[in-house]
């Protein structure tokens, strides 16, 4: 929008003439030819709003009411603990006390199990997917890429891989290559290859080209131009984006186990739907803290590479 | 006036400056020189405390520049005011808005956030503009200038800070002959007409003896001359850029400035 406007700033002093007021007159055509296009785009703004509130009739008072079912529905899945058996091991039968701990999460064995598996998952997927976004970052950045062709062929590869959910490629998966941990790890490598190879050619687009020019000036083929011009400068940034893709992949792990394709998800969904009791609220609680765990983990891995300028 | 005590700035083992005394009247134009690595940047980049000195004193007008802090320090950067070797404009803002940018101190939080900016001090940008010469660039975005045009803008931005000091880091570094001579030029003209001391890291021995009063000599973080340009000898000069004695040493190779082509002298024996 601004682009255009550039070839007509440029203006003329005459000579003798006050140049203070010769710029207010420019400042002030120039303010009034930009007002009207300022105010049809917010008028535009505003008229798209109103209509995408109606349709989604997104008014308060639905959600007011809405909003105590949110708690009936957290009501029925609450455990019923009583203080006085917390913390109680197995009776005589070899059977738990409700209302002790141990009856609440007597599955925790089969829960650490897909716990770790959805760990595994995240990291799997991570890796493979950033492998991905890495190759497709360099043809996918217009300043780096060889030809044009190359460039529309990354940039479609990666928007088609993150245009689909993660969900809807581990449905199809799954039908393909069956239930488990494969369809959800390949389904979220996907996903990871087409957000990462965005993020990551953004990350090239940035990047100095004098180092480029350094390396081609020796006489180094795109290759080099790449591995030395450009990876040393955006590296840093690389791996910052791919840990906090690594805490988006292990909330998706944990959630694509809905359609059958490993992780703690598949125990979720089978709690859900089998008994919709406390067992729920347990899964929950393991989700919660696994994902608050990681992104812990990761945001201070993350701030302490970011100031880290030796990185390869 | 301008005085630096013992002022030390170390990273690591490495003394970048080591030990400075300095004391420069006001009005007074200073070529500082030396090698690249002798410290000079860092000795202005203390002086405006964009960086941190280790130890020592810097006052001006006998207000302790040190020890500022908070509003005070802002205040103090504003009035002294830094032209950068690569101009440090910010390209993607017009030139108008860029040499705004120098009265950013005097303003509250909204109008600075909001870059509103009264009838007068559009006026100060635009005088400040048209004493370069770049005054009919004013509605542009600063990355379509060229190099000598942005270190001009640059220049400007100072001025509309209205120092009382202004610093220069290696202001012609970057630039042809031309816009080297235009750019001294202002600078020498802004310290006369305006009585504003000029602290000017200078890269080549002629634009310092061209232009400054005095100039000041550093050798790995020390002062090693400091006197008028008539006092500096080739002898000393050999000395401040490290060279070995029998070295070749001319400042004509190094110099940038545009001089009168010398007469080919005649051949011997031609008629």
């Amino acid at each position: 929008m601004a682009q255009s406007s550039i070839a007509t700033t440029g203006f003329v002093i005459p000579p003798g003439q006050d140049p203070v007021s010769v710029f207010e007159k420019h400042r002030a055509e120039l303010l009034r030819s930009r007002l009207v296009m300022n105010i049809t785009l917010i008028v535009l703004f505003l008229a798209l709003l109103i209509v995408s509130v109606i349709i989604s009739r997104f008014y308060p008072e639905r959600l007011w009411n809405g909003l105590p079912r949110i708690f009936e529905y957290f009501g029925t899945v609450m455990p019923s603990l009583e203080a006085d058996k917390l913390f109680e091991g197995r009776a005589e039968n070899g059977k738990a006390v409700p209302g002790s701990l141990l009856f609440w999460y007597s599955d925790i064995g089969k829960y650490v199990r897909l716990l770790f598996e959805t760990i595994l998952m995240a990291i799997t997927a991570t890796m493979l997917g950033v492998a991905l976004a890495f190759v497709l970052s360099f043809p996918a950045a217009r300043n780096l890429a060889l030809t044009r062709w190359s460039n529309i062929l990354a940039r479609r590869t990666a928007e088609v891989f993150r245009g689909v959910p993660e969900i809807v490629i581990a449905l199809v998966l799954v039908f393909a290559v069956g239930i488990g941990p494969l369809a959800g790890v390949i389904a979220i490598a996907i996903h990871t290859a087409g957000a990462l190879g965005k993020l990551f050619s953004e990350v090239n687009e940035n990047a100095s080209m004098r180092p480029v020019e350094g390396v081609r000036s020796v006489g180094g083929n795109w290759f080099a131009e790449m591995r030395f011009g450009v990876v040393p400068q955006v590296l840093p940034n690389f791996v910052s984006y791919a840990l906090l893709r690594f805490e988006i992949n292990v909330r998706a792990s944990s959630i694509v186990g809905f359609v059958g394709a490993g992780g703690i998800g598949q125990e979720l969904n089978h709690t859900i739907s089998f008994y919709n009791d406390d067992r729920v609220m347990a899964v929950l609680i393991l989700i919660v803290l696994l994902v608050t765990t990681i992104d812990l983990i990761s945001e201070r891995v993350r701030t302490r590479l970011i100031g880290r300028e030796n990185l390869i | 006036m301008l005085e630096i005590t013992q002022l030390t700035k170390a990273f690591g083992p490495n003394k970048a400056v080591d030990n400075i005394t300095l004391s420069v009247p006001q009005g007074q134009m200073v070529g500082v020189i030396g090698r690249s690595g002798a410290g000079k940047s860092t000795l202005l980049r203390m002086v405006n405390r964009l960086a941190e000195p280790t130890d020592g004193k810097i006052l001006f007008g006998g207000r302790e520049v040190t020890a500022l802090r908070g509003r005070a320090l802002y205040a103090w950067r504003a009035e002294c005011a830094m032209v950068f070797q690569q101009f440090n404009l910010v390209g993607r803002m017009s030139v108008i808005n860029n040499v705004l940018m120098g009265r950013i101190f005097h303003h509250g939080f909204a109008t600075a956030m909001l870059q509103i900016f009264g009838p007068e001090e559009r006026a100060l940008a635009i005088r400040a503009l048209d004493r370069l010469g770049m005054a009919h660039t004013a509605l542009q975005r600063a990355e379509t200038l060229s190099g000598g045009q942005m270190q001009r803008v640059a220049i400007a931005r100072a001025l509309v800070q209205q120092p009382k000091l202004m610093l220069a880091d290696e202001p012609i570094a970057s630039l042809d002959p031309l816009n080297a001579k235009v750019v001294m030029d202002a600078l020498r003209t802004i310290n006369r007409e305006d009585g504003i001391t000029v602290l000017a890291n200078l890269h080549t021995l002629d634009t310092a003896r061209t232009y400054c009063d005095r100039i000041v000599g550093l050798m790995e973080g020390r002062v090693v001359f400091d006197g008028t340009p008539d006092q500096l000898t080739d002898r000393q000069a050999r000395e401040i850029y490290g060279a070995e004695a029998d070295d070749a040493f001319s400042e004509g190779v190094t110099s940038t400035s545009l001089r009168p082509a010398q007469p080919v002298r005649a051949l011997e024996g031609a008629e």
